[in-house]
């Protein structure tokens, strides 16, 4: 699944998109499949070389700002188990779709029926929960049962106006025991269920991408975004005018590089590559 | 109203048409019987999962329904018919009572997957199982697509929106057997004699009874039981022949304007 391409041809397909790396200010990360891949025993496992990618873009003057869809957990647990498998991350650099959610909850006067992990749930403490006239759905892998899915579903179509808010809209993510399915597809399965669209907070929206930019105060054009979903991070970045590179690791599957509509600006075997490629062109 | 058309063959769906779980809805055995005198074929169509043709008919049979095995005709055996054309071995989400309608089929080693109303399998492990086998080209066949239906204490999901996350999660289509599609109704038809510009379907669901038998280019009536919902009618284009009240009143037009 990981295909490592040759170093004469990876060489030149390099050079190609580094040339494109003019004007880069800033850099966005995703983090699942780029930092790490997650499950197992310790939380997860780093992606070799990666601890030490963002190391090096924060002492090379760049920008740089954490854009996930993670959603199994509170944003300040998440960034502590990556702290404790080594990375330089802090809590403040990460956008993240619960805590959007919530400031658009509170903005729209919404109170949420909430089909997400339990470690997710602290997010949501301030807001009113009480007699639910909207639907938010997140990763909540095991919390995916018939009974929770049954439960949102009859809030829903019970709602005049049923408003289901998604976190994300990914198909699958790799963890260390293979790949599983993430929150868009049950997003769709409560959207057919319902016959409703439902508002997706977090990557590939384009709100979520500018509010990460608004915080690194980088404009689209000075930013690079380095993800391993072809359509949420690549695709999504793309279309807020960043520039994006797509990892062979995490979920990435050899067929992301002929999608019919994405393509990204490079193709990397790994976060530490692309990082030695954009601080070596930085340094030109 | 069309103008009257030369009937030969009724279609009729069981739940939520002619009874609501282990409730006949009333008027229907009586009316079932009137239908009868009538010069017509009959054929009772499910897309129900969970039970098997026996345990469908010993059901119907107990709410004094006159009706013979071979008049039922379901997509558990039109999915049947699918894996045996293409000789697959199935990882069959199906309940448990709907497995004896697969006697024979292997399942050992599967290659590929059938999604039916089953909600003991959609927890998340076993759709990562089956996720990940759709992805690796194991084809996926629905016994349909419902998108809920009535339960005493409700409305609950149908299979239909795990098969359709499945889909997406795969960028692949199903394969779906039942219900409204158009190859369900002809094989209904099969053995009858009759075509389907004779035939007009009773059924509660709109899109999949009423939609599905007008696609196929039947006559549609929509009863106002089981899982219809007010203006469920304006959904389907074009609209139902008729709406009725309930099986009665279909049986009552049928028998006052079609023949």
């Amino acid at each position: 699944m990981h295909q490592l391409q040759a170093p004469g041809r990876a060489g030149r397909a390099m050079a190609e998109w580094a040339k494109q790396l003019a004007g880069i200010k800033g850099v966005v990360l995703d983090i699942s499949g780029v930092l790490y891949d997650g499950g197992g025993e310790g939380g997860g496992v780093p992606i070799p070389g990666s601890i030490d990618a963002v190391g090096k873009i924060k002492a090379s003057g760049l920008k740089l700002r954490f854009c996930t869809n993670e959603t199994q957990a509170t944003r300040g647990k998440f960034v502590a188990k990556l702290q404790r498998l080594g990375f330089n991350i802090l809590v403040n650099e990460v956008t993240a779709p619960a805590p959007a959610a919530c400031r658009i909850l509170k903005e729209r006067n919404l109170r949420p029926h909430l089909l997400v992990h339990d470690d997710l749930v602290p997010e949501f403490d301030q807001l009113d929960k009480a007699n639910p006239n909207c639907v938010v759905i997140g990763d909540a892998a095991d919390n995916f049962s018939y009974k929770n899915l049954n439960e949102a579903f009859r809030v829903l179509i019970g709602l005049e106006n049923p408003i289901l808010i998604s976190l994300g809209r990914g198909r699958y993510y790799k963890e260390t025991d293979g790949l599983k399915l993430d929150v868009g597809v049950y997003m769709k399965a409560l959207e057919y269920a319902c016959d409703v669209q439902a508002e997706v907070v977090g990557k590939p929206a384009k709100m979520f991408f500018q509010s990460a930019l608004a915080e690194m105060q980088v404009e689209p054009q000075q930013a690079i975004m380095i993800g391993d979903d072809i359509v949420n991070d690549v695709g999504g970045a793309q279309q807020c005018g960043m520039r994006a590179l797509q990892v062979r690791t995490g979920k990435y599957r050899p067929c992301d590089e002929q999608h019919p509509e994405v393509k990204a600006d490079g193709y990397v075997n790994n976060l530490a590559e692309a990082v030695d490629i954009i601080v070596k062109q930085l340094h030109k | 109203m069309a103008a009257r058309r030369m009937l030969k063959a009724v279609l009729v769906d069981l739940s939520g048409t002619l009874h609501i779980e282990d409730s006949a809805v009333p008027g229907s055995q009586e009316a079932l019987k009137r239908l009868r005198n009538a010069p017509v074929a009959i054929r009772f169509v499910t897309n129900t999962t969970k039970e098997s043709k026996r345990d469908l008919l010993e059901r119907l049979k107990t709410l004094e329904f006159d009706i013979a095995e071979d008049e039922i005709f379901t997509s558990l055996t039109a999915a049947r018919n699918l894996l045996e054309q293409k000789q697959v071995r199935p990882l069959l989400l199906v309940d448990n009572n709907a497995l004896q309608d697969f006697r024979g089929i292997p399942t050992n080693d599967p290659n590929a997957v059938v999604v039916g109303l089953a909600p003991e399998h959609f927890n998340y492990q076993m759709m990562n199982k089956a996720f990940r086998l759709i992805l690796d080209g194991a084809p996926l066949i629905a016994i349909h697509k419902a998108r809920y239906y009535k339960r005493k204490d409700g409305l609950a999901l149908g299979p239909g929106p795990f098969v359709t996350g499945l889909e997406y999660a795969t960028d692949t289509k199903a394969t779906v057997v039942g219900k409204p599609e158009t190859t369900f109704f002809l094989e209904a038809l099969s053995g009858t004699g009759c075509k389907p510009e004779e035939t007009v379907m009773i059924g509660d669901d709109c899109r999949d009874d009423v939609g599905g038998a007008q696609n196929a280019g039947m006559l549609g009536i929509l009863v106002k039981t089981g899982k219809y919902r007010a203006a469920d009618e304006d959904k389907i284009n074009p609209a139902p022949y008729l709406i009725c009240e309930s099986f009665p009143q279909a049986v009552d037009h049928i028998l006052q304007h079609l023949l």
